[in-house]
């Protein structure tokens, strides 16, 4: 399942965090500070795969030492696969019932949903609308699971909840495109 | 009024989203769990939504509030329109707790049959996640679920969400879902969804191992999927579930199974070789890692497409190749891939901390479309060829690389390396590689890179040594190197830069130097190395280390015999002699103690050498003072060193008369007592401590002082504690002092051990010390030298015999597991063991001693983003009790459950009516059993049916209840929630669980 989405910007700034389970305000922030560590010392042809951030690589150590295929079906986090768009790096940290090039599809899915919803989706877009941000990830994954890959639907589902506000014009770093072809 | 209300709560539910955008930063929002219950039961959809989305990010397990909200829930879940729904379908995965899945269950239920395909798809995840926290919840949910999967009509989006969901539930207990097997092909074959396709095929890795069959039908739809799809991702996961699916080895020797096993590797290297994508690479190396521990000599087939990778410029994907390049060494390509690292660790040049962080400054924040612009010559250039400008290794990636290697060679006490000469070479270019410890930078936190940096540097020390104790054939070799490696200047010094790592490699080498000093080719040059003044200032163990050699050294010079002793050698003797003299004399008071006796007891030693070289006439023989020749050698020399077993100790038999009961001391208790109350004594004792501590000794009082020990030798009598005299004792007047001196002469005249001093300045000694006999022996008296007891050791033999004939014995031993090498034949030393037949004793303690902590640090740890789900493990879905278990059917036990849960039920409803406002009426409980009833029907079938899944539930209990601990109580909740019911408080919860407890122990016991 996937333990957490998170989504911040070039400079560390949270601009989506969804935890899975429940957390502690402080270790959240902790773990996102300690991804984005990692994340920001990679190179652009790095692969998107991370290493364990130190507060998770705690436990799944332990569990390498098991014996068999044991480590291998298990509930601790041991994925952290990652898309950086323009100005904005997209996380999904997740066990390994997930697959991580799939994970990397649903991250492009996610935010081609949001390029939809708000035709050329910016860093600013998800600020002040970052509800909808939210209830778009409703509409894929929920309590961990995926439930929904398509994009129309996806859209369509966020849709249905209502109209997604215009955005307010103006100019600024954070109006750059996420430029979601670049990986399609 | 009303009006207000809602401007009120529009105007709420606008600051809680701007809190819920705070609480993404780090701000605490607890304090508002009130007010997002307020606005999650607000009327309007729009607000509704905030107030939800203010549970799902802010609610923790503590907030209390979450049980003031059940009837919202209830009442939102059974809600007419579709967004209604979706929102406390989205938010219970977050917040659920037992409690709450209690009473929510039977509202959930009937969402799974609703019109629109997104609620039913929502549901079941929600479902899902109820499960975890009250498995029970799939009693009733887990037929329908299945349902929903079966059916072909159904949306096809609901049926990859159910997927999902069984793929989660799947590996905790596979045996349960093997019925699904036929529905879960078909689907892999003809259902053109790739996301689903990769779950199943997850689902089915987990299921194969249970039901072999299933290999046969599933490896010809995986071979076309292999052969025919185009999605990288679908291609790996069949690659990776024929792998963990055990399928390899369920078809080995089978033709299909070496097909499919090359087919995979063929598509691996094809990710590897031909995609220009790092994941794929990543990928390819990971699903490689796991093919080689069954398939080592496929994966070694691709050997050099794997050690491409080595040099990507990506570190993760370089350090997932050195793992499997690690691991796929044997005795043919490990020089390969050795010397393919070394080149990478030679190449790339050492990043520095500095510009790097100016690098990721900046990439912070330039907007990213300027550092895009940078990117693309780097992405586009191939690997190879660009070697000059290959990227900075940061000092950890080096330093696991170091590790690797010596761990590679090692292994198996060098079943690997044919050729030692090479690895000695290696370890020593090792050293010069091993990357700089950075002082400078401490204060940010790399002082424990730092540690490990030193570590490295000795680990390649340790090595050298291990291969100079072990392989006596290559000692020579061995000992040349840590020659070159304690050499002052040249080079391979490592003393060109104090600051530059590897100093760590010093101890051993050095200690391989004094060891096997008869081998070291310049001795006199080594020497002069080991006594450089810049020696001095190493840290203190390697200090220590070099002293201990020192003396080794200097006798490997003294007491050969390919020259007469001439007076040219004799003041060459002497020459040296002062020489190490002068550079022990700062040591003496060198703040470690360790450091510091050492030097002072050689530092007499030297001195009563040097005597005894001033002392020798060269022109009644051409033999050297025995003292250098013979007396000193003889405390080096014995048996040689070997390395010994760790377990080896524990075979030490007990000797029978040894009682480790028996106090040593029976008055220990008294004594100690006495000496509390002694506070005179005690006063004595911290001044003199204080002055030994805290007084810098003065140079004229110090040892430093030339001349023979005699002269400041403390005095027999136990007043100073320390080496030099202290203030005290040096101003007590002379008279005194001769006086003193002519007491203890007397005292000790009879003393063998004690040297007294004929005058105070006069040099030569004059008592009868075994000592002083072979110092008076050398200068010409007509002493029969065999009579000296000392000189009865063989001492020569030792020395000059080749190391390979000594040691008839360990060669034998060695001989059963020696390598055959084309070049040279060598034997590596194993370790030396007691062949005491004590097998259970050492295996036992062996294999047991680390399983306790590795238990206790799997208990202790919990990751933070767990989800828990092992309650589920112990549960079974299939009304066919597949546990094997006895069912009971004690209606005494039943009867007691049934007393229990209504004494339960009543606790729980006076509760209710005191604590909550809200009363649940007699109706609905009614209502609840009724359709509880139901469920168990769907289940059972019929009559019987119905008693078996009560059976199923007590086995399963029982199994729990023997093993305890967590799932123990999960499934105690569960058995009592199975049959009482409604919305439950913490106290009934825990009133339940005890009731539960006694009865679980109790049927514990009946079956054992």
């Amino acid at each position: 399942m996937i333990n957490a989405v998170l989504v911040f910007n070039n400079s560390g700034q949270p601009r989506l965090t969804k935890f899975y389970t429940q957390l502690d305000t402080s270790v959240q922030q902790r773990l996102i500070s300690e991804i984005f560590t990692l994340v920001s010392q990679r190179p652009a042809s790095a692969c998107n795969f991370l290493p364990l951030p130190p507060l998770l690589a705690s436990s799944p150590s332990s569990a390498d030492t098991q014996a068999g295929p044991g480590p291998i079906h298990n509930d601790t986090p041991s994925l952290v696969t990652y898309r950086h768009y323009a100005t904005l790096y997209f996380i999904m940290i997740s066990t390994s019932t997930e697959s991580p090039l799939a994970l990397l599809d649903l991250i492009q899915v996610f935010v081609e949903a949001l390029d939809r919803l708000f035709e050329n989706v910016c860093e600013l877009d998800l600020i002040f609308n970052f509800e909808t941000l939210h209830a778009t990830l409703a509409e894929m994954v929920v309590g961990g699971v995926v439930i929904e890959t398509g994009l129309e639907t996806v859209v369509k589902g966020v849709k249905e909840q209502g109209k997604v506000p215009r955005r307010v014009e103006t100019g600024g770093a954070a109006m750059s495109r996420l430029g979601v072809g670049r990986f399609g | 009024m009303i009006t207000m209300l809602i401007i009120k709560t529009d105007l709420k539910a606008t600051a809680l989203l701007k809190l819920i955008y705070l609480e993404m930063f780090g701000h605490d929002m607890s304090w508002a769990s009130f007010h997002v219950l307020e606005v999650m039961s607000s009327p309007k959809y729009i607000q509704k939504r905030v107030g939800y989305l203010g549970a799902v990010q802010s609610f923790r397990p503590d907030t209390e509030v979450l049980m003031l909200a059940t009837n919202l829930l209830k009442k939102d879940i059974s809600s007419a329109l579709p967004p209604t729904i979706s929102l406390p379908l989205v938010t219970l995965p977050h917040v659920i707790t037992s409690s709450l899945a209690l009473s929510l269950l039977s509202d959930l239920l009937p969402r799974l049959s609703h019109s629109k395909p997104a609620i039913r798809k929502k549901t079941v995840v929600a479902l899902y996640r109820l499960a975890l926290v009250y498995p029970d919840t799939l009693r009733p949910a887990w037929p329908k679920i299945k349902d929903l999967l079966m059916n072909e009509q159904e949306d096809s989006s609901v049926t990859a969400a159910v997927i999902n969901v069984v793929c989660e539930l799947g590996w905790r207990r596979p045996k349960d879902f093997l019925p699904l097997a036929p529905r879960l092909f078909d689907l892999l074959v003809d259902g053109g969804n790739n996301w689903m396709a990769i779950k199943i095929i997850k689902l089915f890795a987990t299921l194969t191992p249970l039901e072999p069959r299933l290999i046969k039908k599933l490896l010809p739809p995986l071979t076309t999927l292999i052969r025919t799809t185009p999605a990288m991702s679908l291609l790996y996961e069949c690659i990776n579930g024929i792998i963990q699916g055990g399928i390899l080895e369920g078809t080995e020797g089978v033709r299909e199974g070496e097909e499919i096993a090359s087919l995979c590797v063929g598509k691996l290297r094809g990710m590897i070789m031909v995609e220009d994508d790092p994941n794929l690479r990543y990928v390819a190396l990971l699903t490689f890692k796991r093919i080689v521990t069954s398939h080592a000599h496929l994966v070694s087939n691709h050997q050099d497409a794997i050690l491409s990778c080595i040099d990507d410029p990506d570190i993760s994907i370089r350090l997932q190749a050195l793992d499997l390049g690690a691991s796929m060494v044997n005795s043919e390509n490990l020089t390969a891939v050795v010397e393919r690292l070394m080149r990478q660790l030679k190449n790339a040049p050492p990043s520095v901390d500095a510009t790097e962080n100016t690098r990721h400054n900046s990439e912070g924040v330039e907007p990213a479309a300027d550092s895009d612009g940078e990117d693309p010559g780097e992405t586009l250039k191939p690997i190879k060829g660009s070697l000059n400008d290959a990227p900075p290794l940061p000092a950890e990636y080096r330093i696991s690389i170091m590790r690797r290697i010596l761990d590679m060679c090692s292994r198996e006490t060098y079943t690997n390396i044919s050729d030692f000469e090479w690895y000695i070479d290696t370890l020593v270019q090792l050293v010069k590689l091993v990357p700089p410890t950075n002082q400078n930078s401490s204060n940010k936190g790399s002082s424990t890179s730092a540690e490990a940096e030193k570590d490295i540097s000795s680990e390649i020390g340790l090595e050298l040594q291990n291969v100079a104790v072990r392989v006596s054939t290559v000692r020579e070799e061995a000992v040349s190197a840590a020659a070159s490696l304690i050499a002052v200047d040249g080079s391979e010094s490592t003393f060109q830069n104090l600051n530059a790592g590897g100093q760590g490699v010093l101890q051993s080498a050095i200690w391989i130097v004094g060891e096997y000093a008869h081998f070291v080719s310049d001795p006199s040059t080594t020497l002069s190395h080991a006594i450089h003044p810049k020696v001095r200032y190493l840290a203190s163990p390697i200090l220590s280390t070099y002293l201990q050699a020192i003396p080794k050294i200097m006798i490997s010079i003294t007491s050969h015999d390919h020259t007469p002793w001439t007076s040219e050698r004799n003041s060459m003797t002497s020459l040296l002699l002062a020489r190490i003299t002068h550079f022990l004399e700062p040591l003496t008071t060198h703040p470690n103690l360790e450091v510091q006796e050492r030097c002072v007891e050689f530092l007499e030693l030297m001195r009563v050498a040097a005597q005894a070289v001033t002392n020798h006439d060269t022109t009644y023989s051409t033999q050297g003072p025995l003292l250098l020749t013979r007396a000193i050698p003889s405390l080096y020399t014995g048996d040689e060193l070997k390395p010994v077993a760790p377990t080896a100790q524990e075979k030490v038999p007990l000797p029978d008369n040894l009682d480790l009961d028996i106090p040593i001391n029976e008055n220990l208790a008294s004594i100690l007592q006495r000496a509390d109350l002694d506070d005179d004594l005690t006063d004595t004792e911290s001044s003199e401590f204080d002055t030994f501590y805290n007084v810098r000794p003065s140079r004229k009082t110090a040892i430093a002082v030339a001349g023979p020990a005699i002269e400041t030798l403390p005095s027999a009598e136990p007043e100073p504690l320390s080496y030099q005299q202290t203030e005290g004792t040096a101003s007590l007047d002379p008279e005194a002092l001769s006086r003193k001196r002519l007491e203890r002469r007397i005292r000790n005249k009879d003393d063998p051990f004690y040297i007294p001093s004929e005058d105070n300045n006069n040099n030569v000694s004059g008592a009868s010390t075994p000592f002083h006999d072979i110092l008076r022996s050398t200068n010409g008296e007509d002493v029969d030298v065999d009579s000296i007891p000392i000189m009865n050791l063989d001492l020569g033999d030792q020395q000059q015999s080749p190391p390979e004939t000594s040691d008839p014995e360990p060669r034998a031993l060695a001989l059963s597991k020696r390598k055959k090498a084309p070049k040279k034949h060598h034997v590596v030393a194993l370790d030396e063991n007691l062949d005491l037949d004590i097998p259970q004793l050492a295996s036992t303690s062996r294999t047991a001693s680390p399983a306790p902590p590795l238990r206790a640090a799997k208990a202790t740890r919990r990751n933070p983003l767990q989800v828990d789900s092992s309650s589920l493990g112990a549960f079974s879905l299939n009304g066919e009790g597949d546990d094997g278990e006895p069912g009971r059917s004690d209606e005494a036990e039943d009867k007691e459950m049934a007393k229990a849960l209504a004494e339960v039920e009543r606790l729980r409803m006076e509760m209710q009516r005191a604590s909550e406002r809200v009363v649940v009426p007699e109706g609905t409980l009614v209502k609840k059993k009724k359709k509880r009833r139901k469920g168990r029907d769907v289940l059972g079938g019929d009559g019987a049916g119905n008693e078996e899944v009560e059976l199923v539930a007590g086995g399963g209990q029982v199994e729990v209840g023997v093993r305890g601990g967590e799932a123990g109580e999960a499934e105690a909740e569960v058995e009592a929630v199975g049959v009482g019911e409604g919305a439950g408080g913490e106290f009934k919860k825990k009133k339940k669980k005890k009731k539960k407890r006694e009865i679980v122990l109790e049927t514990g016991e009946e079956i054992t």
